[in-house]
């Protein structure tokens, strides 16, 4: 491997990026300048800069890179910023897909002395990627394809970090997860089988390298800021919060707002939500906490013999969304899924727009056989591993696929959550809660709470969460320390830690750039306004009124004009487009 | 919008935060509304064009701190530390934009509200933003302006005030002439009926405690124990408008329905577990905060007195102990010095309990702070009397 020299006086950065070549079986070090790092932060924001000259290509493409990308803020003292971004372009979605996870990977990447590991090329058989600080391996797997990933992990007993697919990914569904040895999965838009499309079956990292900051005092004075912050939070330290229950926390009141989707977003509300809702979880496993590498939060719950729970999402939709209550049976099909590395959201919900396209009852015995069929490609497997758009599609019924750009919608109801239609609408990675994450003000009511049933103002509120969540991503930090601390606070945290001065507004600033580089880069992908719309089920069919809240269809010309007014207050022009002249600024 | 900024506007007023017809509210979203004094619409109109934030609130405190505290902090001092738990958690510290050269820097102060929840501006007044609501920029103004209130009313205590300082404290010894009133009788009177009764006399409550200035902004809460649940207020919400805004937590935590309820559930269980109580008011009144923070220990080695003191302390005969908000350690201190029915968190506010209702707890925080002012005074008395002294002596300073 040839030597790089960083750039000087990097405190938080390494300034080198690894790059491995699959196709010919090389590895090579280049640096990346302290402008690059700066304006692009890490995570997701460097992973969507490195992707500036090949986001046309088509995902499973030997040239598309696949991008891992710690932040600046790893490795130090602050709380729940070890996270790994992955970012490529989704086969689900043909957009730009940038994937936040836990475990070590993070961690252990910064400690090898990188900053990002971008692959690259297609092996010709089945590898391994063992990355020990300087020495980069690629080593034959063949031995592990076809293994799920439990057993991978048992074979390899990875130490440091290691991110692996299964099954799904080595057969390139197309929501196939990529799975962390920890339990946490780079979800949602199918990257894990990119992954698998180069034959890539895990990757292992490990180093030594200690991490520098610039002032110490500095990092433990806005570390003890946060702290106070998240200790305020009741929905993060409360005794009915993440902390003590996990997202599971979120069924109870989700169901109480009467927005939980249920039978493929045909009603609103399940009867039964209780019998899988996180009281029920601590009576049936008793769970200990499990959390992200020095997470204070630990909002992870496993059994008391490290089974990992699933989370209020996987619970919600392999419950309500089916129609099943019984809470070993979802649990186990969570897991399964988290073992043929499947993405449960979309699974689950490609399952249930089949099991409404087809007039098929769901089955909750046949689950396991089912998943199983879709990680092998087997029989309707085949076609229920290309999603729900491409099922609906296939079966003549595209009405029926609750999906945005081709993502299936979580477990929000947006007729619950006007914020959260428009968010779902506007995504760069399609129906997802995560980018604007509107469940705080709507719902958890922080920083300030809004008003669930008015668009009124929710095309600013999304574009400034939208923003701040890009940079949250890019340091790479965990969504949940955004609804106590907010940029204000990691300004500072990341001005002590890398010792260049940032403030809030700057990097609200550059998360907007990252955030239109995204749309740009989808856009010239043939994406476009009308991308940017929902299910027509919600638009014509009401929600489950009842308890006093009533839930109807949503009024398509207020969403229309809040859309349009996202539009102006973005830049965009009146269908959505990015102005030519933002290439001049962008990422 | 426009409905929002007179709003927010009129409740500054009502609030007495702010001097009548020295505040502004300015909003964009994709169009700018605006309301309030004119001089101050411009400024706020030209700095929000340079912020990203939805709403800025401008206004001038009824007492003038941005005159105030440019003459008690040391000339190079750029920040004000407030010293009150609550607002230490959220403000960390409160940015002072100077003149220099008779000038103010707007670069600078549109800089700092790019970075910060507000500033003090001399010779203007205070500065909040909004990032992502109207109301939020109230919240913010409301939440400086309280840490200003106590940071300053203190300094008056434990400094040596200038004479400029003291001739403009005659709106605070009005002020403190004048008890906050027992308007109770019409509260409603329990024990109640049912769930409905509860919603009623907690947003009742609510309101009178808003009323009478004993919270301010959207801090404070408020509960109810009946039929082995809470019935408590929602983290954010306003006490005086609490219509649906109130969650049910079992006491077996048999639902997790009620996450949003109040950041302080913690002290509030702890208070029903350890007394007889059934309802719970927790507010804010400004001069209980600030004496709770007076202490005369000496030789005291505690730097962060807010979460680490372990004394139990008394402001009159009511404890006032540490503890910091949520999980920070409230419950664990409070709730063994509850006996009484009222308790003071270090620089935080009153927990007040009573067994039947609100009239209860509403009476001890208002006799609670109408002690606090009495005793201000007093200080503040003595205080005024030593400095007209040494002034003669010394000539002003």
């Amino acid at each position: 491997m040839n030597k790089v020299t960083p750039p000087r006086n990097l405190a938080g950065w390494c300034g080198r990026l690894l790059i491995v070549d699959l196709t010919h079986q090389k590895s090579w070090v280049e640096s990346l300048s302290a402008d690059l790092l700066h304006d692009s932060i890490g995570g997701r924001g460097l992973g969507v800069r490195l992707l500036r000259d090949t986001y046309q290509l088509d995902p499973f493409s030997a040239a598309m890179p696949l991008i891992f990308a710690g932040g600046p803020l790893c490795g130090t003292i602050a709380p729940a910023s070890a996270r790994l971004s992955v970012v490529s372009r989704s086969p689900l979605t043909g957009t730009i897909h940038a994937s936040s996870c836990g475990g070590a990977m993070a961690l252990q990447l910064k400690a090898a002395g990188y900053d990002a590991l971008k692959i690259t090329g297609v092996s010709a058989a089945p590898v391994l990627l063992s990355i020990a600080g300087d020495q980069v391996q690629i080593e034959s797997a063949t031995h592990l394809w076809g293994l799920p990933v439990s057993n991978t992990l048992a074979a390899l007993k990875p130490v440091g970090g290691a991110a692996i697919i299964g099954p799904a990914g080595e057969h390139q569904v197309l929501y196939a997860n990529i799975m962390t040895a920890e339990g946490s999965a780079a979800g949602r838009g199918g990257l894990g089988a990119v992954m698998g499309a180069k034959r890539l079956k895990g990757i292992q990292i490990a180093g030594k390298k200690p991490v520098v900051v610039a002032d110490a005092e500095g990092v433990e004075r806005s570390v003890n800021d946060i702290m106070r912050l998240l200790n305020a939070a009741p929905v993060i330290f409360g005794e009915l919060g993440f902390a003590e229950y996990g997202t599971p926390a979120l069924i109870d009141l989700l169901a109480q707002r009467r927005m939980v989707p249920t039978n493929n977003f045909r009603e609103t509300f399940f009867a039964e939500t209780s019998r899988y809702a996180a009281p029920a979880l601590r009576r049936r496993y008793q769970p200990v906490s499990q959390g992200c590498h020095d997470c204070p939060i630990a909002c992870k719950k496993a059994t008391r013999d490290q089974q990992r729970l699933p989370e209020h999402g996987s619970l919600s939709h392999f419950g309500a969304l089916l129609g099943i209550s019984d809470l070993d049976i979802i649990v186990a099909a969570c897991r399964l899924c988290n073992d043929l590395g499947l993405d449960t959201l979309s699974a689950a919900a490609t399952i249930a727009a089949f099991s409404e396209a087809s007039g098929e009852g769901i089955r909750a015995e046949d689950l396991p056989h089912r998943l199983g069929q879709i990680a092998m490609r087997q029989e309707d497997g085949d076609l229920l591993a290309q999603g729900a758009r491409r099922l609906t599609t296939a079966l003549g019924c595209p009405h029926l696929a609750m999906t945005v750009k081709g993502l299936e919608l979580p477990a929000y109801d947006p007729r619950g959550a006007y914020g959260m239609a428009l968010a779902y609408a506007t995504s760069n990675r399609g129906a997802c809660h995560l980018p604007a994450y509107p469940v705080a003000h709507e719902i958890l009511r922080k920083p300030v709470a809004s008003d669930r049933f008015d668009f009124a103002g929710k095309a600013w509120m999304n574009i400034v969460a939208e923003n701040t969540h890009v940079v949250g991503d890019s340091l790479v930090a965990c969504r949940f320390v955004f609804l106590a601390a907010g940029l204000e606070e990691y300004a500072a945290l990341l001005t002590a830690v890398t010792g260049v001065d940032f403030t809030a507004t700057q990097l609200l600033a550059g998360g907007e750039r990252i955030w239109l580089s995204e749309r740009y880069y989808n856009q010239m992908n043939g994406f476009t306004s009308a991308d940017d719309m929902l299910p027509e089920r919600f638009f014509q069919e009401p929600g489950s009124s009842g308890h006093g809240i009533s839930i109807p269809a949503i009024d398509r010309q207020r969403f229309l004009d809040e859309r349009a007014r996202y539009y102006r207050l973005r830049g965009l022009d009146d269908r959505g487009q990015v102005p030519s002249h933002f290439l001049e600024n962008r990422l | 919008m426009i409905r929002q900024v007179e709003k927010y506007r009129h409740q500054l007023e009502r609030d007495g935060a702010v001097r009548q017809g020295r505040v502004a509210l300015v909003a964009q979203d994709d169009l700018i509304r605006e309301a309030g004094a004119t001089d101050l619409c411009r400024i706020g109109r030209a700095l929000l064009s340079e912020v990203k934030s939805i709403a800025l609130v401008i206004g001038e405190p009824w007492l003038p701190f941005q005159n105030l505290y440019p003459l008690c902090l040391a000339p190079e001092s750029q920040r004000i530390a407030p010293l009150d738990t609550e607002t230490r958690t959220f403000l960390h510290d409160i940015p002072l934009v100077r003149r220099h050269h008779g000038r103010i820097d707007w670069a600078d102060v549109a800089g700092l509200l790019g970075q910060r929840k507000g500033v003090l501006v001399e010779g203007v007044g205070i500065i909040a933003v909004g990032s992502v609501t109207v109301e939020q920029g109230y919240v913010n103004f409301s939440t400086l302006y309280h840490a200003l209130f106590v940071g300053y009313l203190l300094h008056l205590l434990q400094d040596e005030p200038r004479c400029a300082e003291i001739v403009e404290l005659g709106p605070l010894l009005e002020q403190l002439a004048h008890p906050i009133p027992q308007l109770l009788d019409d509260i409603a009177a329990g024990p109640f009926a049912d769930e409905h009764a509860v919603r009623k006399a907690i947003e009742q409550a609510g309101q009178r405690t808003v009323e009478l200035h004993l919270v301010d902004s959207f801090f404070g809460n408020i509960s109810c124990h009946v039929n082995n649940q809470l019935m408590i207020s929602q983290t954010g919400a306003s006490l005086d408008a609490l219509a649906g805004c109130v969650d049910l937590v079992p006491d077996d935590n048999s639902t997790t329905a009620g996450l949003t309820a109040s950041s302080e559930l913690p002290a509030h269980r702890a208070i029903y577990a350890a007394t007889g109580a059934t309802v719970i008011l927790h507010g804010h009144p400004k001069f209980t905060v600030l004496m709770s923070l007076l202490c005369d220990e000496q030789g005291c080695h505690i730097a962060d007195c807010w979460k680490d003191c372990p004394q139990v302390r008394y402001l009159g005969t009511v404890p006032v102990v540490a503890g910091e908000v949520g999980a920070g350690g409230i419950a664990k201190n409070l709730a063994p010095v509850m006996a009484d029915g009222i308790g003071v968190v270090y620089g935080h506010g009153v927990f007040a309990a009573g067994t039947v209702d609100f009239r209860q707890p509403l009476h001890k925080m208002i006799a609670l702070e109408n002690w606090c002012r009495r005793e201000y005074q007093r200080l503040l008395g003595q205080k005024i009397a030593g400095h007209e002294k040494s002034g003669v002596k010394s000539g002003s300073r």
